[in-house]
C-alpha cells in the first residue's frame, strides 16, 4: 500500500471557498505543510481540486510530523565520541 | 559592444507578456502536467481509477502539446482579436485555463 505525499505550496487565499475546504479536508493548514494519505480515487480527486496549489509524490511509507521535520535537518558537522565503558554498558 | 536585445528591436509587442513571465508560466503548467501523472501513476500501480483523472487526461493538452497562443492569451468575446493576454484571467497563477471554447 503506497502513500501520496503532498505538499502545500501556494496558499488558496482569494480562490473559491472550495479549494480552502478541500485542502482542510485533506489537512493542509499552511503553505509547506506536508500530510499523507493512502492512494485512493477518492484522495485522488481531492488532490485534482487543488493541483495547482501542491505538490505530488508517492511513497511507500507515511511519516510523522517530527520525521518531516527531521529531513530538513542539517548535518552538525561533528559527532560526539564515547569512552568504552560507555558503550558497554549501551550494550 | 551591440548586444540584440528586444529592446533595442522596437520592445515588446503590445500586450504581450515579457520571456520570464512566459517562462514562469510553462514552469507551472509543466508543474500541474507532473501532479496528474503522478496521481495517475500511483492509481494504476493499485489497480485503480480516478474520474477526474481520466477526465483531465481526456479534455486537456499538455504543456508541450499547447500552442503558444493558448499557453499565454485567452479566448475573449470582447477583444477585438478575440483575444487577451493569459495575466487578465483573475488569480491566473493559480487555474488552470488550456483549452478555447468549442470553434475558438
Amino acid at each position: 500500500m503506497s502513500y501520496f505525499r503532498i505538499t502545500l505550496l501556494r496558499s488558496a487565499i482569494g480562490l473559491p471557498r472550495r479549494s480552502t475546504d478541500v485542502l482542510k479536508a485533506l489537512g493542509l493548514k499552511k503553505r509547506m505543510a506536508t500530510v499523507f494519505h493512502r492512494v485512493s480515487p477518492s484522495v485522488a480527486g481531492q488532490i485534482m481540486k487543488v493541483k495547482e496549489l501542491v505538490q505530488v509524490e508517492e511513497c511507500q511509507y507515511s511519516l510523522t510530523k517530527q520525521e518531516v521535520h527531521l529531513e530538513r535537518k542539517p548535518d552538525p558537522g561533528y559527532y560526539t565520541e564515547k569512552s568504552i565503558s560507555d558503550q558497554r554498558n549501551e550494550l | 559592444m551591440f548586444k540584440s536585445t528586444q529592446a533595442l528591436f522596437g520592445g515588446r509587442p503590445r500586450g504581450a507578456s515579457p520571456p520570464p513571465q512566459k517562462a514562469r508560466q510553462r514552469k507551472r503548467l509543466r508543474s500541474v502536467d507532473r501532479v496528474v501523472d503522478t496521481v495517475s501513476a500511483a492509481l494504476e500501480r493499485n489497480g485503480q481509477t480516478s474520474k477526474a483523472v481520466n477526465r483531465w487526461f481526456a479534455e486537456m493538452p499538455r504543456e508541450e502539446e499547447m500552442l503558444p497562443k493558448d499557453k499565454y492569451t485567452l479566448f475573449d468575446k470582447k477583444e477585438k482579436s478575440y483575444r487577451k493576454s493569459i495575466h487578465k484571467l483573475p488569480k491566473w497563477t493559480r487555474v488552470s485555463q488550456r483549452v478555447n471554447p468549442p470553434g475558438f
